[in-house]
């Protein structure tokens, strides 16, 4: 009975989202009828479109280079010996456990040191910040479970080290990649709260959906937090189909 | 036979220590730097001073929104436990079927923008959010009630809300481990299901339960989008503060004593939690 309970506390405030959506008058009280007519709104406003292209940007390009940043990160803490792998690997995880206000201040105030005018550049360093941990952990556990046996036997039969982690390695550990830059895409399409540190004129799309509340909630809020809902269930069927990760290694 | 030293090299800790130096460290030292900077007028000047720290010492409304913010972090925390806590008992011991489908249930909020599910409660809680049309619809009440938007207890909800996932990952993965001929054997020798639960599945679990309350009380602790749409000026948080500092306010180094002082409770809470969460230990 509990649980179930629970279980609408979750679930509720999703649904009143994207019923409300549908709402044809302009405020929510005494909703009557249905509508597609915010749906369509979305598609002419160019702010919308534009900062929805920015964050896609911004999300595929971070994910990128975390992917690199986060791949070499994991074998470095999992193959690697080395003095202080704990703290290494505490510090490693500040970006994801520390409130992400502390991260935004501070690298905003790096950017101010260093001169740079807030724009996308600032916003996707940013999050290659938060999105590095997420693969290198996703990676990290990977590889940890898969044990070293695999590269010795491959290196025994001959194979060099690119050859070894092309056909052995890499294969392996590809999921966990994947689900990976998933998890990290899906935290950085939606990140506000270092972004907003960090954005210029230059905005995402949640900065920007931000800026609308300002004008108070209205359908068109609705119908944008409808779709990008919409998307983020998606992403994460499509990562629980093909990967297999049901995310238990994320911090945040 | 030729020794793999290959995938064990230091080379392959370059990018990561790049990535590691120029966007975690420096940016934190820096920041530490400028908390000690002098403002005059609108400019950061290059002169050392403390009196950052002292204007931040003295102003006692300062203090009292971070012990506010802190009292609220704790009753997040709490709140998410409460609600997680049997939800992951439930989920990872009860049931034998659609195991899988409702831990995915619980996990899909984590995914779904943040900002979404804040826009949710707005809706809900408003002043002509859905609580109030029930209500008025029912006619217990004629006017809008204002009382549910625009106070702390409006912030609590939705931050308990967003934290709830985020509680139930660790404890479902330290409930799941625990074996079944241990509570077997707690039965056999007479224990009842609470004194086994106290007993045994309490302390087992607790590793778990420390790191969701840590999880949750950070994510708490920093916030600022949140208490800005739902808390009103009752509701304010000391990351509005922080955040002021570098709007209108515009006095970096303030900010930057803030953020450090945020930075030092954060780490003091995760260190901690790292220390119990060891020694505790879980049954491997």
């Amino acid at each position: 009975m509990y649980t179930i309970l629970i279980y609408i506390f979750l679930y509720l405030p999703l649904f009143v989202v994207i019923i409300f959506s549908f709402s044809p008058s302009k405020t929510i009280y005494g909703m009557s009828g249905f509508t597609l007519n915010w749906y369509s709104k979305l598609f002419s406003d160019r702010g919308l479109l534009l900062s929805l292209l920015h964050s896609l940007e911004v999300s595929i390009i971070s994910v990128c280079v975390a992917i690199i940043f986060g791949t070499f990160g994991a074998f470095f803490l999992v193959r690697v010996k080395f003095p202080g792998k704990g703290l290494f690997s505490t510090v490693c995880r500040l970006p994801l456990v520390l409130p992400g206000i502390i991260i935004g201040l501070a690298l905003l105030i790096l950017f101010i040191n260093l001169n740079v005018r807030l724009s996308m550049l600032t916003i996707l360093v940013g999050h290659v910040a938060f999105t590095t941990p997420v693969i290198m952990f996703q990676v990290a556990s990977r590889l940890q479970r898969m044990g070293r046996s695999y590269e010795y036997a491959a290196l025994d039969l001959g194979a060099n080290i690119v050859k070894t982690f092309w056909y052995v390695i890499l294969p392996m550990i590809k999921t966990a990649i994947i689900g990976g830059a998933l998890l990290a895409f899906t935290i950085s399409f939606d990140e506000i709260i270092i972004t907003y540190f960090l954005t210029g004129t230059w905005t995402t799309l949640p900065v920007f959906i931000y800026g609308m509340l300002r004008f108070g909630l209205s359908p068109q809020v609705y119908a944008i937090s409808s779709v990008v809902l919409m998307f983020s269930i998606f992403i994460i069927f499509f990562m629980a189909r093909f990967t297999g990760t049901r995310g238990e290694e994320m911090g945040r | 036979m030729k020794k793999p030293r290959v995938t064990g090299s230091y080379i392959l800790g370059v990018p990561i220590f790049i990535w590691l130096l120029a966007l975690v460290i420096t940016p934190v030292i820096l920041m530490f730097i400028m908390s000690f900077k002098l403002k005059e007028g609108y400019e950061v000047t290059k002169t050392f001073t403390l009196a950052n720290y002292l204007l931040f010492a003295k102003n006692p409304i300062y203090w009292k929104v971070l012990l506010k913010t802190f009292r609220m972090s704790l009753t997040v925390s709490c709140c998410a436990i409460l609600l997680s806590y049997p939800l992951a008992y439930f989920v990872s011991r009860k049931l034998k079927r659609f195991k899988e489908l409702l831990f995915m249930l619980i996990i899909i909020p984590l995914w779904v923008s943040y900002l979404v599910r804040m826009i949710a409660w707005r809706t809900i809680l408003g002043n002509r959010g859905l609580i109030n049309s029930l209500l008025m619809a029912v006619g217990l009440i004629n006017e809008p009630l204002k009382f549910f938007l625009y106070n702390q207890i409006a912030v609590i909800i939705t931050l308990t809300y967003i934290a709830v996932p985020f509680v139930f990952i660790p404890l479902y993965t330290v409930l799941e481990k625990i074996p079944k001929n241990l509570i077997d054997a707690a039965n056999d020798l007479g224990a009842n299901e609470f004194r086994t639960f106290l007993h045994v599945i309490l302390p087992i679990s607790s590793p778990g339960l420390l790191t969701g309350f840590m999880l949750s009380f950070l994510i708490a602790l920093g916030d600022y989008i949140i208490p800005q749409q739902l808390g009103g000026s009752r509701g304010m948080m000391f990351g509005n503060i922080i955040w002021s500092q570098f709007g209108f306010a515009s006095n970096w180094p303030l900010g930057s004593v803030m953020g450090f002082a945020l930075f030092f409770i954060a780490s003091i809470i995760l260190t901690l939690s790292q220390k119990f969460g060891y020694r505790q230990g879980t049954i491997e």
